[in-house]
């Protein structure tokens, strides 16, 4: 019997043991004191909860908005599936042979330390202020998250299951496919997760650096203007999606991988 | 000594033949494309005997370190004590799982036009990349503690301090660990974040200004000083983050 069910019918029932009543009443709290202090000591323009929630409705339903959305989701997107699918081919690769491993190892981990947004300035030269410049930033931000946990789960798939493939004849792409990479699905999802975060994060950014159109250069342009209630629907569009990114694929792996727990590795 | 050998020969090969690679694919493109790194070397002591490298890296140190500790003092003491009051914590962890996965980046404009250029702004990015990985780890945590530790610390008539003491803070701070080596690495990031977008001060400062007068290999430089720095900075989350969690399985 767990402890929790042995608790006291009247402690579970306590008003407070919910935690939407807390949770609620934290919202209130929180947006309140938000919307408080800035009637109190800001100027106007300065975003606020109530002003928000009028202009939400309108910027949700106009074409700039709707327009920015698709444009950076769709270059997320993109560039995400070139970092995953050249991570995972990379990162299979180092996890399967040593010499791979040794040779790229310090380097892909030297990438990954460094702060992604450093590399801006220089796509924007190499590639001008635009799309090109996003998508190399946000393959640059994503890569190196999915590589080293793709080389991960291809090292630690387990020593039988590749033998009992080979005994069976099984050729080297169907070892790939149908042996290393499922059994390493756990490690590639949490890669995809880190990456999604940071494709994100390299898209806003890109898109503030080059000034191309985007959520990042919509909420750049509405703030600049002293719109920033519209420019706040973007970011909480941006929190919701990084929210939502997480809990699909933490579903995911609940879902799908339930014999697998893992704490989240390298961030 | 073999041994040793046989460890950092690898090491030497790849790292030997990276340099070598750069050097080579350097030298046979545009410099306004690639510079080797011999020129980027050059440019490094160059910029290192005019002073002005000291300079921006105590610039960006500082501003760091400021957001960084600032995260730290906040972040900690805050998720302890949600560790510890349990209505407070069920009240907050979703807001603080929300702000843990928004793109911090996406607020620097409201930033911007809220308190301007100053250092204090930038502080604040820093800060705001860093807290919350910090506080969200702490929340994990603790909502990781088994309730019959507590239930067995009370029995034996704990105060509330020794529970703080042996088991709460314990218990959590390898936790608080993990969430301090992703602070450090979003801090680094958020400390780039400010010093392009609001600023320009610092070794990203630098970057811009190089890049926006054609410098590449003055862009190299401060990017080979800043991929060092985030190595290193890793190394000591890493290194932080093992040694609080020799205990946890």
């Amino acid at each position: 019997m767990s402890l929790a069910s042995a608790l006291p019918a009247a402690q579970r029932s306590r008003i407070f043991a919910g935690p939407l009543l807390p949770r609620l009443i934290a919202a209130v709290v929180i947006l309140g004191s938000w919307e408080g202090l800035v009637r109190a000591f800001a100027p106007d323009f300065v975003a606020k909860p109530s002003a928000i929630a009028e202009v939400l409705p309108r910027v949700i339903s106009g074409a700039p908005f709707l327009e920015s959305t698709a444009i950076t989701l769709a270059a997320t997107a993109e560039g995400l599936a070139v970092a995953l699918l050249f991570g995972i081919a990379l990162g299979v690769l180092m996890g399967r042979s040593l010499v791979a491993d040794r040779a790229l190892r310090l380097w892909i981990n030297g990438f990954n330390a460094m702060p992604m947004i450093v590399v801006l300035p220089l796509m924007s030269l190499w590639f001008g202020y635009t799309g090109y410049a996003r998508f190399a930033t946000i393959v640059f931000a994503a890569i190196f998250a999915v590589i080293i946990n793709a080389a991960e789960g291809a090292r630690s798939v387990p020593k039988d299951y590749v033998e009992v493939g080979r005994s069976f004849r099984s050729g080297r792409f169907r070892l790939l496919f149908e042996i290393v990479l499922p059994a390493s699905m756990p490690y590639l999802l949490a890669g995809l997760r880190l990456a999604t975060g940071r494709a994100l994060i390299g898209a806003v950014v890109a898109e503030f650096f080059t000034a191309i159109p985007g959520l990042g250069y919509f909420i750049l342009y509405n703030s600049r203007t002293f719109h920033q209630n519209e420019a706040f629907v973007a970011v909480i569009l941006l929190a919701g999606f990084g929210v939502g990114c997480d809990a699909l694929i933490s579903w995911g792996t609940r879902h799908y991988l339930p014999w697998y727990r893992r704490d989240e590795k390298a961030e | 000594m073999n041994a040793a050998l046989k460890r950092y020969t690898p090491i030497a090969l790849s790292l030997g033949g990276g340099l070598a690679l750069w050097e080579i694919v350097g030298r046979h493109t545009s410099a306004a494309f690639l510079v080797p790194l011999s020129a980027t070397l050059e440019r490094l002591v160059q910029l290192y005997e005019t002073g002005r490298l000291v300079e921006l890296f105590l610039s960006s140190a500082s501003l760091f370190a400021t957001g960084f500790v600032a995260a730290v003092i906040v972040g900690m003491p805050l998720g302890l004590l949600l560790a510890r009051v349990r209505v407070l914590r069920e009240a907050l962890d979703l807001y603080i799982m929300i702000l843990y996965a928004t793109p911090m980046v996406a607020l620097i404009p409201f930033i911007l036009s809220l308190l301007g250029f100053g250092f204090v702004p930038k502080a604040l990015v820093v800060f705001l990349f860093a807290v919350f990985p910090i506080l969200y780890n702490t929340v994990e945590g603790a909502r990781s503690i088994k309730p019959e530790l507590i239930e067995v610390a009370r029995s034996y008539r704990s105060g509330e301090w020794a529970l703080w003491r042996e088991v709460m803070v314990p218990y959590t701070l390898p936790y608080t660990m993990t969430g301090v080596r992703q602070a450090i690495a979003r801090a680094l990031v958020g400390m780039v974040a400010a010093e392009f977008f609001l600023s320009s001060s610092g070794l990203g400062g630098l970057i811009m200004t190089a890049s926006q007068s054609f410098d590449t290999a003055g862009v190299f430089a401060a990017m080979l000083i800043i991929g060092v720095l985030g190595v290193a900075l890793t190394r000591v989350g890493t290194l932080l983050e093992a040694h609080f969690a020799r205990w946890r399985d």
